[in-house]
């Protein structure tokens, strides 16, 4: 890993780490920014992410390719059937969706969002907890990043309570 | 038939069994609690009441502040609600929020900052709502009587019910049953703490302010609502009431843990001192409450999982 990446990559440890232990609250607001600034290294896919629709159920859901950015049209929430109900549902007219994460190696992994909704990912034996949650790099757009550690198997990502149709999302190794 | 006999006998037979068998309070918690956690009181449906106030943190959160649908940043700490039911005034610092009633509108109309992000969509909440028969059920059963309006008016008076059922009162402190170290620490906080952080929530509902007056600084505190200088940056005394769960603390969320919180009174205890107030404020966690299935996301309503 180049230098930048070691500096790089304690910077996200640090920052992830500010959090751990406020599993499951939000993230703190964007910072003011004059324009948008593309992220670099390992988050640069996200200003090219490719298009995909989230399932209305489990059934339904597309696969989440790791490392690349989606941006995913969502679903009107009442049409949408969790496998587990998420801890913030979100209101009638909020939007959410169903993805599939495919892992092949135990790691800890980051699935970052371009706002503040509600993640859920669900394993065999149900919710998992988060280990940490903070933000992106800053005025990228990456809104929020939540970690969890995760075992080779399929897993179930829910997202809930989005404001918009339409979010960004993005699941790669931590660091 | 009468036409209200016959309207009564209509609501009888329509409303299920589940929610005809509560009384009026009763039945005003309940839809408080659905409101409670309700994402259609904010703009777009993002956010609830408990999107900021988790049960889990005494109904506070765990950032500094919490922004709003607009992504707005928030000004001030999210506040536990612990007995909130026998407080007045409320929130930080703003002497006329005298009721939950009120102040159930700062949140979701109010601007400085935005929070739910309800202002000038007020109309929009009975539209979402009423279109749920099981919520008209609610209402009806909550206000009974020939006013069926859905209104903010209802909204308001059914939140501060459930508010007013979120009571703590059975933490170790509750329950007599303190550690040594914890009763050592109760007679150093009575020493040096209680003059505002005094009776049953510990706090004595007064403005106060622990540093010199700052013009510069972004919040004001209570001068922001009175406009008189002796008020620059005084702050309501909060409740310490779960208080080891509603970190950060101080009104801005500056303060990470109760060490910085201790601290910044400038008290000057000695170590152990500190160390024991910690331990003793630890005993105010009440375990019951922040587990309370009565106060969290309700999983049915009408007698239908949601």
């Amino acid at each position: 890993m180049p230098k930048n990446g070691v500096i790089m990559a304690g910077f996200w440890a640090a920052a992830l780490a500010l959090w751990a232990g406020q599993v499951w609250a939000q993230t703190p607001a964007a910072p003011a920014c004059a324009a948008p600034v593309a992220p670099s290294g390992e988050y640069a896919p996200w200003t090219n992410p490719v298009a995909i629709k989230a399932g209305g159920d489990p059934a339904a859901a597309p696969l989440l390719p790791l490392g690349t950015a989606a941006r995913v049209t969502l679903i009107a929430t009442p049409k949408v059937k969790y496998e587990v109900r998420p801890e913030k549902p979100g209101g009638t007219v909020s939007y959410g969706g169903i993805l599939i994460l495919d892992i092949t190696k135990n790691s800890s992994y980051r699935i970052a969002l371009s706002s503040a909704a509600w993640l859920d990912v669900i394993g065999k034996d149900g919710a998992l907890r988060s280990t940490a949650h903070g933000h992106g790099p800053d005025c990228t757009g990456i809104r929020k990043v939540v970690e969890f550690p995760l075992q080779p198997g399929r897993y179930t990502v829910q997202i809930a309570a989005n404001g918009a149709d339409e979010i960004t999302v993005m699941a790669l190794p931590s660091p | 038939m009468k036409p209200i006999f016959a309207f009564l006998a209509l609501m009888a037979l329509t409303i299920p069994p589940q929610v005809l068998a509560q009384n009026r309070h009763d039945a005003r918690v309940a839809l408080g609690r659905r409101l409670f956690y309700d994402a259609d009181l904010s703009r777009d449906g993002s956010m609830s009441c408990a999107t900021c106030h988790e049960q889990r943190h005494g109904f506070s959160d765990g950032n500094l502040v919490h922004p709003g649908v607009t992504d707005e940043p928030g000004r001030r700490n999210v506040p536990g609600l612990a007995n909130v039911g026998r407080f007045s005034p409320l929130t930080w610092a703003d002497p006329r929020q005298t009721t939950l009633e009120k102040q159930a509108a700062v949140p979701v109309f109010g601007t400085h900052p935005v929070e739910m992000g309800m202002a000038g969509m007020q109309e929009q909440i009975p539209k979402r709502l009423g279109r749920d028969p099981c919520y008209r059920q609610m209402f009806a059963a909550a206000f009974p009587g020939h006013d069926q309006k859905l209104d903010f008016a209802k909204i308001s008076r059914a939140l501060a019910d459930f508010e007013r059922s979120l009571i703590s009162r059975d933490a170790p402190f509750d329950r007599h049953r303190l550690s040594p170290e914890a009763t050592v620490g109760w007679a150093a906080f009575r020493r040096s703490c209680a003059s505002c952080h005094k009776g049953p929530d510990f706090t004595d509902m007064a403005f106060h302010r622990l540093s010199p007056p700052d013009p510069a600084a972004p919040d004001q505190g209570l001068y922001e609502v009175t406009g008189r200088q002796a008020d620059r940056g005084r702050i309501r005394t909060p409740s310490l009431r779960n208080v080891a769960v509603t970190g950060p603390y101080w009104h801005d969320g500056s303060a990470p843990t109760l060490d910085d919180a201790i601290g910044r009174h400038g008290l000057n205890l000695a170590p152990d001192k500190t160390r024991a107030i910690k331990v003793f404020l630890n005993a105010l966690t009440d375990d019951k409450f922040l587990n309370n299935q009565a106060f969290s996301l309700p999983q049915t309503a009408c007698g239908v999982k949601l």
